[in-house]
């Protein structure tokens, strides 16, 4: 009886990534499995970013290999398997004329091709999104007039309304209140458990997550992989990777 | 109604109609982007492609289509590969152009009347081949706008996600800046090389101001867009004035209506 195999999400070997002759990433590997709550934690400028910009193929790899879904990246094809919410979404210039039903939308543009109408799988994608992130009410309002958290959420429910099977999520909570943050850390939990979504979570707020998470990617120029979470974030060690006297807050959000 | 009777005004409204709707709907995804320098840019190297036509009695609108086609793909490439700032490119796009075209001029010396219609436009210089090369042009950059008008909508919202989900968005921005290329080489005859930037970027700003979607908004543009040439080329027929000049002036006054009503 053959094996039952499972493809990593992502898988990356040995790679290397220079910004104009300095390096800002070095050797790095690892796997990301189906299921997993991955968070991506390190100090500022240490490449947490530009490790995520390489994954999604907006960066082009010094050396190394990235295979996305057991496919080399240079041959891949479908994006729309991997949802993103980039640094800083929720800061939207605030006369862009967009409504929160148009941004969601896009999130079924690749899915659609260039020659597709908007087809009833995908108004049906469209509202389960916005139903789900709760901004169904909004539909009509431009994104510039929301709050801070209404269009993170917004964000969200573009990047879900493709039916993504990981979510890439990159600090994404600049000028989101404290409420608002509380709902989405309680939201990326569900998304993980109920929908088998598998996340990739760039943060600095690791305490808040620390009961969700499966696996600590500790990203400083070279990469540091803990399957032990609550192991990592100990305060002697938080110090040791930072460089400087650090203090784990762990909190109900 | 009068001045409809005549082959001259026909044309005039015809390419007028053609270029307000085209000019409005790219100029929307310039604006949105940031880079409405782009078509005044454009403009001025056009204006490179007219001056080398008319010194070597070639065609000044196929000149300036080529002039200004060549223009936007090395400006998508400076912006793109190299990364350079994208109003240093234009800038320097600009006035490098600018001074080609004076150098030619100056040396040719006996095209000065020609070359005002071009800078200005003219409603009386619009020729029946004028038309044919607007219409085939004209369809083309319409038909790809059409195609790929969700994409470019995308993009101009969020050009990182719209890249991360599989938009080939170097592809589109190369083809954007070279439809607004085109249309603003077509424009020339009517509105001038000096003044066809105000008909891409007025109107969908004057339509921003309203609060609406992305498609109303749209929709909306090409309303005054549509509106100012009817005015302003009327206006040019009725008090001799430079058909560009008079379009530029409604789209001011609908613009500063735009900002009264929607003071916020």
């Amino acid at each position: 009886m053959p094996l039952k195999f499972s493809p990593s999400l992502f898988e990356v070997n040995n790679l290397n990534f220079e910004r104009q002759g300095s390096l800002v990433l070095k050797g790095v590997s690892f796997r990301i499995l189906p299921g997993e709550y991955c968070a991506i934690i390190g100090p500022n400028g240490g490449g947490k970013t530009t490790l995520v910009r390489l994954l999604l193929g907006l960066e082009k790899p010094t050396s190394g290999e990235i295979s996305l879904f057991g496919t080399s990246q240079k041959r891949f094809h479908d994006w729309n398997r991997i949802g993103y919410v980039p640094q800083r979404s929720a800061l939207v210039d605030s006369t862009f004329p967009a409504t929160v039903r148009e941004v969601v939308g896009m999130g079924r543009y690749a899915r659609r091709g260039i020659f597709g109408f908007e087809s009833a799988e995908d108004k049906t994608a469209i509202l389960e999104a916005m139903e789900l992130m709760g901004v169904s009410d909004l539909s009509d309002r431009l994104i510039g007039n929301l709050s801070g958290g209404q269009r993170q959420r917004v964000m969200i429910a573009r990047a879900l309304a493709s039916n993504p099977e990981v979510l890439i999520v990159d600090e994404p909570n600049t000028g989101v209140d404290v409420e608002s943050q509380h709902r989405f850390y309680t939201l990326l939990r569900t998304l993980n458990r109920t929908k088998k979504l598998s996340i990739l979570f760039i943060t600095h707020d690791i305490g808040v997550i620390a009961e969700d998470i499966t696996r600590v990617l500790f990203v400083n120029q070279t990469l540091l992989v803990s399957q032990n979470p609550a192991e990592m974030i100990r305060c002697d060690e938080m110090s040791r990777l930072y460089g400087v006297p650090a203090h784990v807050v762990c909190h109900n959000h | 109604m009068e001045m409809l009777n005549y082959p001259f005004m026909q044309r005039a409204f015809i390419a007028g109609l053609m270029i307000a709707v085209l000019a409005s709907l790219s100029g929307s995804f310039i604006v949105l982007r940031r880079y409405s320098l782009l078509s005044e840019t454009l403009a001025h190297v056009s204006l490179v492609g007219v001056s080398v036509g008319l010194l070597f009695g070639m065609s000044p609108l196929w000149m300036a289509v080529i002039a200004s086609l060549v223009a936007s793909w090395l400006i998508e490439y400076l912006r793109s590969v190299y990364g350079m700032y994208s109003d240093s490119v234009l800038a320097i796009f600009l006035s490098g152009s600018l001074a080609l075209a004076i150098v030619i001029v100056s040396l040719a010396g006996s095209f000065n009347a020609s070359l005002f219609s071009y800078l200005f436009g003219s409603i009386l210089s619009v020729s029946v081949e004028d038309l044919w090369v607007m219409g085939i042009f004209g369809s083309l950059a319409m038909a790809l706008l059409l195609v790929f008008f969700k994409e470019l909508y995308f993009i101009a919202f969020d050009e990182d996600v719209a890249r991360a989900g599989g938009i080939r968005v170097t592809m589109l921005n190369f083809m954007l800046v070279s439809v607004i290329a085109i249309i603003i080489a077509l424009s020339i005859r009517v509105v001038g090389t000096l003044l066809i930037g105000a008909l891409m970027v007025i109107p969908p700003v004057a339509a921003i101001r309203f609060g609406m979607g992305f498609y109303p908004t749209t929709l909306l543009s090409m309303a005054i867009a549509l509106i100012s040439v009817v005015i302003g080329l009327s206006a040019s027929y009725l008090f001799s004035l430079p058909s560009g000049a008079a379009i530029v002036l409604c789209l001011l006054l609908i613009f500063i209506i735009a900002l009264v009503v929607n003071r916020r």
